[in-house]
């Protein structure tokens, strides 16, 4: 009796796990469909386009809209594709990084093991600057980047990522630091090392997961930028974002959907290499983005 | 070598106050020891004495030298952490160098030092490897080390042996003693163990809230308590606390107790009774002095034979604790373990009160000296 | 500082507090500086500033002649306003619960030790990794009224099917909220997974012992044991929703008309290529207003939750 009871579940269980992978996967198609949509249509020519559908596939490959995309597309009244915003980018975000990193984890190391009276305030203060709408901050920075000469650079768009930017590595790296013993630091100094002397001998060279996190987070963030990119730049200095945008509500002649899709792509590109080759290290960062901010 | 003056020192954070007018004073090569409940303080004294904290109050003078407002690393101190605080991301070697390395000593003299630590704690075989690659042990020794490395002034050690076994407790507190015979070095020691403290220290200081109650030579603390709390605190399994009622009889003060029957027993300090005649104080019995009957002690002076009623006997090995109820109070007595008892029984014990202690009931201050 | 005065005087050997103030100690103040003042200057400066402008009746220029609320009288008159902020409550309260269903079920689904998770929760999470702009980008054409997904249906035999919500005001905002539930279930699936897998195991092990199924378990004891996840998820969701810009930028571009607007454009619009700095600069104070409403009791609930740990 019990025996036969058990051969049903388990005969149930099976129709249940099948239908849970069945419906697991149909998920995963629909999640990977657009992105398979896009790279379909960038394959295509526009005559393929115009008499396909969506999934149909390319009468043969044809990477003529991808370079046309990279380089000759028009974003607004220039013809020169995505290349020159796309370095634009790097140029925005390699120092960006960098520097907000850096602050960052000096920060958590003074907010983590060098309290002062106020620096446990002066964190709760900066929590707050990763929540709010940037649109609150939008026209004083504009004013002020006219002021400092650096309106419509990307010196300008790399000091206003790192300074809204900062918050985020601070939090990341002081997560991390409060979790190094205090008596690591006690005896260090007891030892006659410094303030630079322990960060850099004891504490950096134990930082390499939280830097990697920080770093693939803080890029992500900036890559992917449209808001500040769009406020603060000029024609010349756009990010890729801005430029993507640009190049798609361009409408000189018909429009050319493989070379939108291929531009996006691009776009798309540096972050969904860091994602598939970090993927690890960049849901960490959302993760602990996520719990404590 | 140093001597080491700590003045009325006060430390406070906001509004409380952990350390309240701390005074204490040890010559140079001494081992003291700081003991105490948690949360007294004693981690907090260390820091301030290796001024890993700044004091709110006072002065802390090392070899005469008030080094109050020094930064650690003039003080020339080393100090071994509970959780060691191994370099991480260094090899043995480097980690018992770092310090060295931070005074700028050249190279070479780097090494033969490290050598020479490394042969005196036998880790030789363990300077290449990483602190997360050894054992609890090898760290603990590897943290000795470092502070070895630099000859300092001074020793700190806060709870070093806390994260080890039992065994190698036993072991490491041996070569902490071996050390400080040989080197003798200044050493100011956390802990919580009752025989580490009375088997290091040169002397001992129990601390309670942020307050030294009493500082004194291991024997001192253990013979003549100076309040109910260093004499309940310092001594395993603690000492007995009995209620008893100063009478007069034969023309001296004695004390009475409820045994198994009510008990009269004399007292040493006649002088200090005198005000409590007819009043109830606490009289403080190590469990040794509460012992099976032993023939060589018959009739010496401050020995009374009594019948007590064992409620549970519990077998040590060397000794047997028995334990009884005296005057309402439960009382442990330390008996040979070839002494027939068993639970439910009377039987009769050894009272020796030459080494008693008396308190107060109400204050818990010592009343005889 | 009069307490080391003093001491100072106590003593004629005291070494006096002025040895150690040396550049060392001032070391961590010296390196937090520079966040310091940014923070303080671009972050609360900043607000202040805009709200200072909200009052005032800039135009092109920032002026600071004040016209006490009126600006804030005229967004709620504004029509498109109003557009945009009931756009928000629908935009964000359909993603923010489509976003969590279909996060948990995926999260619930894919903890049942499912072969190859790995590569399944990479391919959940992806869209997460890249722009609004790419995913705007992209759904603009999937969802393009002739030659999206209405001609692919249309090919596959479904003669009458009709898709036309880009180009439809009322039901543009849909679009909107379909991108942007495809871009971030995954990283609420992600969340969840990460809480599922800090569930105690031994609770869970107490429950079947206790007669319980697996759907009485998930519903009784291990999702209430997930609220934090919740609170978080809830408060990232409408985070998220609150600041949208980039994907109406790139899907809809507020349009038909400005039927998709969402405040984050409406103040973008108004303040950098409308002309009209006071308006924007008030609608920018209410959406900070909103976040606030969110951000206090969160942020005061995670503050109380860490001292009790
Ligand atoms: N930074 C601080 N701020 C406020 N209070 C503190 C701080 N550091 C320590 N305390 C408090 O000071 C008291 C003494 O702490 P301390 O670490 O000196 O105790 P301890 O005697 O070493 O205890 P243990 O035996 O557990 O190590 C404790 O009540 C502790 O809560
Ligand atoms: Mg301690």
């Amino acid at each position: 009796m019990s025996n036969v009871a058990k051969r049903q579940t388990s005969g149930l269980d099976k129709v249940l796990r099948v239908a849970l992978y069945v419906c697991l996967l149909a998920m995963a198609a629909v999640y990977l469909a657009p992105f398979i949509v896009m790279l379909l249509t960038s394959l295509k020519d526009v005559e393929e386009i115009r008499s396909g559908t969506l999934l149909s596939l390319p009468g043969s490959i044809d990477f003529s809209a991808w370079s046309k995309a990279w380089s000759g597309a028009c974003t607004g009244s220039q013809c020169e594709g995505m290349a020159p915003y796309f370095m634009n980018s790097f140029k925005i975000v390699i120092p960006a990084v960098a520097i907000s990193t850096l602050l960052g984890a000096i920060n958590g190391y003074v907010i983590s093991h060098w309290k002062f009276r106020g620096s446990d305030f002066f964190f709760a203060a900066l929590l707050v600057g990763c929540f709010i709408p940037f649109q609150v901050i939008l026209l004083p920075m504009a004013r002020t980047l006219g002021w400092l000469g650096i309106a419509n650079t990307t010196t300008g768009l790399v000091l206003v990522h790192v300074v809204y930017g900062v918050a985020f590595t601070t939090l990341f790296f002081r997560n991390f630091y409060q979790s190094i013993p205090g008596e690591l630091i006690k005896a260090a100094r007891l030892d006659g090392a410094g303030f630079f002397t322990i960060f850099y001998r004891i504490i950096l060279p134990v930082s390499t997961p939280i830097i990697v996190v920080t770093v693939i987070w803080q890029f992500t963030q900036i890559w992917n930028d449209f808001l500040f990119g769009v406020a603060f730049s000029g024609f010349d200095t756009q990010p890729v974002t801005v430029a993507l945008n640009n190049l798609v509500n361009t409408s000189f002649g018909g429009k050319e959907y493989n070379v939108d899709m291929a531009a996006a792509i691009i776009a798309a590109l540096p972050t969904l290499l860091v994602y598939v080759l970090a993927g690890k290290y960049f849901v960490r960062g959302l993760t602990a983005g996520a719990v404590k901010g | 070598m140093a001597n080491l003056v700590i003045e009325n020192v006060k430390k406070r954070y906001g509004q409380t106050e952990i350390l309240k007018g701390i005074n204490i004073s040890i010559e140079a090569g001494e081992f003291l020891i700081l003991v105490g409940p948690s949360g007294c303080g004693k981690s907090t004294l260390m820091n301030s004495i290796a001024g890993l904290e700044d004091v709110s109050e006072g002065r802390i003078l090392i070899d005469n030298n008030d080094v109050t407002y020094s930064s650690p690393k003039d003080r020339d101190i080393a100090m071994v952490f509970q959780s060691y605080a191994l370099y991480p991301n260094m090899t043995v070697a480097q980690n018992i160098s770092f310090g060295l390395e931070m005074r700028k000593v050249p190279k070479d003299e780097r090494e033969a030092e490290v050598q020479r630590v490394a042969d005196m704690l036998q880790i030789g075989h363990l300077l290449k490897r990483k602190p997360a690659q050894l054992s609890g042990g090898q760290r603990q020794r590897v943290a000795m080390g470092r502070a070895l490395a630099r000859r300092p002034k001074m020793y700190l050690f806060d709870e070093p042996l806390s994260n080890l076994d039992a065994k190698l407790r036993v072991e490491m507190r041996t070569e902490i003693k071996k050390l400080h015979q040989k080197l003798g070095t200044t050493i100011v020691y956390v802990t919580h163990d009752q025989i580490e403290a009375m088997t290091l220290a040169d002397r001992i200081a129990v601390m309670k809230d942020g307050e030294v109650q009493q500082l004194g030579t291991p024997q001192e603390i253990y013979d003549n308590p100076t309040n109910l709390f260093v004499a309940g605190f310092m001594g395993s399994p603690a000492m007995n606390f009995v209620p008893a009622k100063v009478v007069e009889q034969n023309g001296a003060f004695a004390l009475e107790l409820q045994a198994s029957k009510p008990t009269v027993v004399p007292f040493p300090d006649q002088e200090s009774l005198k005000p409590y005649l007819g009043k109830e104080i606490l009289l403080g019995l190590r469990p040794e002095m509460i012992t099976e009957p032993q023939p060589h002690k018959e009739g010496a002076e401050f020995v009374v034979t009594a019948d007590i009623d064992v409620e549970v006997t519990e077998p040590m090995g060397a000794d047997t604790m028995v334990l009884t109820r005296i005057s309402e109070a439960e009382v442990n007595c330390r008996c040979n373990p070839v002494y027939p008892t068993k639970a439910g029984e009377t039987i009769a014990m050894m009272l020796d009160t030459s080494k008693a202690v008396a308190f107060d009931k109400d204050t818990g201050e010592r009343i005889d000296r | 500082m009069n307490k080391n005065a003093a001491n100072a005087g106590s003593g004629a050997t005291q070494a006096g507090r002025p040895a150690r103030l040396s550049l060392a100690d001032w070391m961590p103040k010296i390196v937090m500086a520079p966040t310091v003042v940014a923070a303080v200057v671009c972050i609360y400066g900043y607000m202040i500033w805009t709200a200072v402008l909200s009052f005032t009746n800039s135009r092109m220029l920032p002026s600071y002649k004040f016209v006490g609320l009126e600006q804030y009288e005229r967004l709620f008159m504004n029509d498109r306003w109003i557009v945009a902020l009931t756009n928000l409550g629908v935009f964000g309260g359909l993603f923010i619960l489509i976003c969590l269903f279909l996060g948990v079920m995926l999260a619930i689904f894919l903890d049942q030790k499912i072969r190859a998770e790995g590569a399944i929760r990479t391919i959940y999470l992806y869209p997460m990794a890249i722009s609004f702009i790419v995913t705007g980008t992209a759904w603009k054409w999937l969802l393009n009224p002739t030659n999206g997904i209405e001609k692919m249906m249309i090919e596959l035999g479904f003669e009458d099917f009709r898709f036309n919500w880009l180009s439809d005001p009322d039901m543009v905002v849909y679009c909107l909220v379909i991108a942007a539930v495809w871009q971030a279930s995954g990283f609420v699936m992600a969340l969840f997974l990460a809480g599922l897998r800090g569930v105690d195991g031994e609770m869970i092990k107490a429950a079947q012992l206790d007669g319980a199924g697996i759907i009485t378990t998930y519903r009784r004891i291990i999702l209430p044991s997930l609220k934090p996840v919740f609170f978080s998820a809830l408060v990232i969701l409408s985070h998220i929703a609150i600041k949208s810009f980039d994907l109406v930028a790139a899907l809809t571009n507020g349009g038909p008309g400005y039927s998709s607007d969402l405040p984050a454009n409406f103040m973008y619009a108004h303040a950098f290529t409308r002309s009209q700095i006071g308006l924007g600069a008030a609608s920018a104070m209410v959406m900070l207003g909103c976040v606030l409403a969110i951000l206090i009791p969160y942020l005061y609930s995670e503050l109380r939750g860490e001292r009790h740990e």
